[in-house]
């Protein structure tokens, strides 16, 4: 009986969780004019010209190879900070040690809104407003701080013997870095290539605000600035909706273990 | 002497290498994140009203002016209200909710536990602006939300704009009940199993080792997400912003958009877009330190 009653639950919440996208899915592939007589139903016939119009006229190849730019820019360099800054805050001794980390982590709980504003002024008065190099920056910096935190802490767990018995066998510091922290850390840096991937893959408020150019849009803003124009043309919005749901959602059945587990790292400082 | 030598050169090394490990990360981090956060404050402080920062024309301080602007104005009320609805939502829903479907899940209460965590996860990672407009379509007048309840209330009417939160509040319900439940989770599997079996097998029913066993040792855990859901609830934009953009006649705006309304839309008053972000800053430190408050109080949450 209770049993019974826990599994309506579950399967009641999953079927929340998920039918509005199944739904999202079929409606892509009924004619508009179909949509506005059969909201619920399957479709009475399969079509795929909502697919191709929205392709070509949203523009979603460019779209996508800079989504893809942005995000792999951003989570290999956030990556190589964090190995790099969590090595010397965890391994070096240092008196700035207190300080240059306190400030990440003081980081951790800024929220990007609060620095849009000021950054957008001071990304135009530098003169990166609309660059690709102008999303780039910000990205990586507000990802740094949960990046370095994760990897501080990892890499303060790696023996500190190791590092001293290659220091006496004449191993430089960039050595130790290549050899011996950077393979011994992978586990958090998938951790932190995840999130970071997720984080920048979905921003939507920064790029919206730095990038006016098309050629420059991600994935997200292009589905904005063309789906979200189409009040009435259903077809065609819910098939961009649906190409900008795929890459992450490819992503997260990939990844779905790590996913979870990186996000209970993260939100719990986060 | 010679062995001083190479103690020396030693530490030189070591330290060059440290410089060079930072450095180059914590002057991005600077530009990025350290320098906004001040320069925002100072702006704040400030009469400045768009063109050139340096060399343009000259910027005063004019002191508190713009956040007694700010506490003036209904908007920013109305906002704050949004902010609150948005973290009741959370506490009251998502968080026992989470924990709900995190227990079943934890303590094998149902089988297939791995199809059901991913699927309910799984709208957390969308995209906010792909979730946004879908939902914005379903409760459209003319989408689909309405639809639905002619099934069951034949010539239902619907009035977008008798409670515009309404939806807006189910789709952050919606989209965010999986990481509560994964935070959860995590940490439910960090209690000692023994522990519960041994409660178990002494003769407790699920309601008491969950009562006595389970809930005693996430206390910590449950104010700490009660935390998360009012950072969450500041960080809230893209979803809304996708929605509705604030309206109608503000009533969906929360701080965020109040903000960027004030920084982007119209003539921009960058002082006052400043002076909300300021404001938004303070109340999440705020919050951090009621979180180690409460962490000492509850001896942490490992």
């Amino acid at each position: 009986m209770v049993q019974g009653l826990t599994y309506f639950l579950m399967i009641f919440f999953t079927l929340l969780a998920i039918y509005p996208l199944l739904w999202l899915i079929m409606s892509s592939f009924k004619t508009t004019t179909e949509f506005q007589i059969n909201k619920l139903g399957l479709p009475r016939r399969w079509v795929l010209i909502n697919y191709k119009d929205a392709w070509v006229r949203g523009k979603f190849p460019a779209l996508i190879v800079n989504s893809i730019i942005y995000t792999s820019v951003t989570a290999l360099a956030t990556l190589t900070f964090s190995f790099m800054s969590g090595f010397a805050f965890s391994k070096i001794k240092n008196k700035a040690t207190n300080t240059l980390y306190g400030s990440y982590v003081i980081g951790l709980l800024l929220t990007l809104q609060s620095i849009m504003v000021p950054l957008f002024l001071i990304v135009n008065w530098v003169g990166l407003y609309d660059t690709r190099l102008g999303v780039l920056v910000p990205y990586i910096g507000i990802a740094m701080p949960m990046g370095i935190y994760l990897g501080t802490e990892y890499i303060r767990s790696i023996p500190d013997a190791l590092i001293e018995s290659a220091r006496i066998d004449g191993a430089t510091y960039l050595g130790i870095f290549s050899r011996i922290i950077v393979p011994m850390a992978a586990p958090v840096g998938m951790t932190v290539a995840i999130l970071t991937v997720n984080g920048t893959w979905n921003e939507f408020m920064l790029i919206n605000i730095l990038v006016s150019k098309d050629s420059l849009r991600s994935l997200p803003v292009g589905v904005q600035k063309f789906a979200g124009a189409l009040t009435t043309d259903y077809g065609k919005q819910f098939a961009a909706l649906v190409i900008g749901l795929i890459p992450m959602l490819v992503f997260y059945l990939s990844f779905r273990k790590e996913i979870t587990k990186g996000v209970s790292a993260g939100a719990v400082k986060g | 002497m010679a062995k001083v030598q190479t103690l020396a050169d030693n530490k030189r090394e070591q330290q060059r290498a440290y410089w060079m490990l930072v450095l180059p990360g914590f002057l991005l981090y600077i530009f990025v994140m350290a320098f906004p956060t001040v320069f925002s404050i100072f702006l704040s402080l400030s009469d400045y009203n768009g063109g050139k920062i340096f060399g343009g024309n000259k910027i005063n301080l004019v002191g508190l002016q713009w956040y007694k602007r700010m506490f003036a104005d209904e908007y920013f009320y109305h906002s704050l209200k949004n902010n609150l609805l948005i973290v009741l939502v959370s506490v009251f829903g998502q968080i026992p909710l989470g924990f709900f479907l995190a227990y079943v899940l934890y303590r094998g209460l149902v089988r297939a536990t791995d199809f059901f965590q991913t699927m309910i996860y799984l709208p957390t990672v969308i995209s906010t602006v792909v979730v946004g407009i879908l939902w914005k379509s379903f409760f459209s007048p003319y989408g689909t939300f309405p639809e639905i309840v002619r099934l069951f209330r034949a010539g239902y009417e619907y009035e977008i704009n008798k409670h515009p939160m309404l939806p807006v509040l189910f789709v952050i319900l919606w989209m965010y009940t999986g990481m509560y439940m994964i935070i959860f989770m995590a940490n439910l599997q960090k209690i000692d199993n023994a522990v519960i079996e041994a409660a178990r097998i002494d003769g407790a029913s699920e309601w008491q080792t969950l009562r006595y066993v389970i809930l005693p040792a996430l206390s910590g855990v449950i104010v700490t997400t009660a935390i998360l859901a009012i950072s969450g609830s500041l960080k809230s934009f893209d979803l809304i912003f996708v929605m509705t953009a604030g309206g109608p006649a503000n009533r969906t705006s929360v701080l965020s958009i109040y903000m960027f309304n004030k920084a982007f839309r119209g003539k921009p008053t960058y002082p006052l877009a400043n002076a909300i972000s300021t404001v938004m800053v303070l109340i999440s430190f705020m919050l951090i330190a009621l979180t180690k408050f409460v962490e000492r109080k509850f001896g942490g949450r490992e």
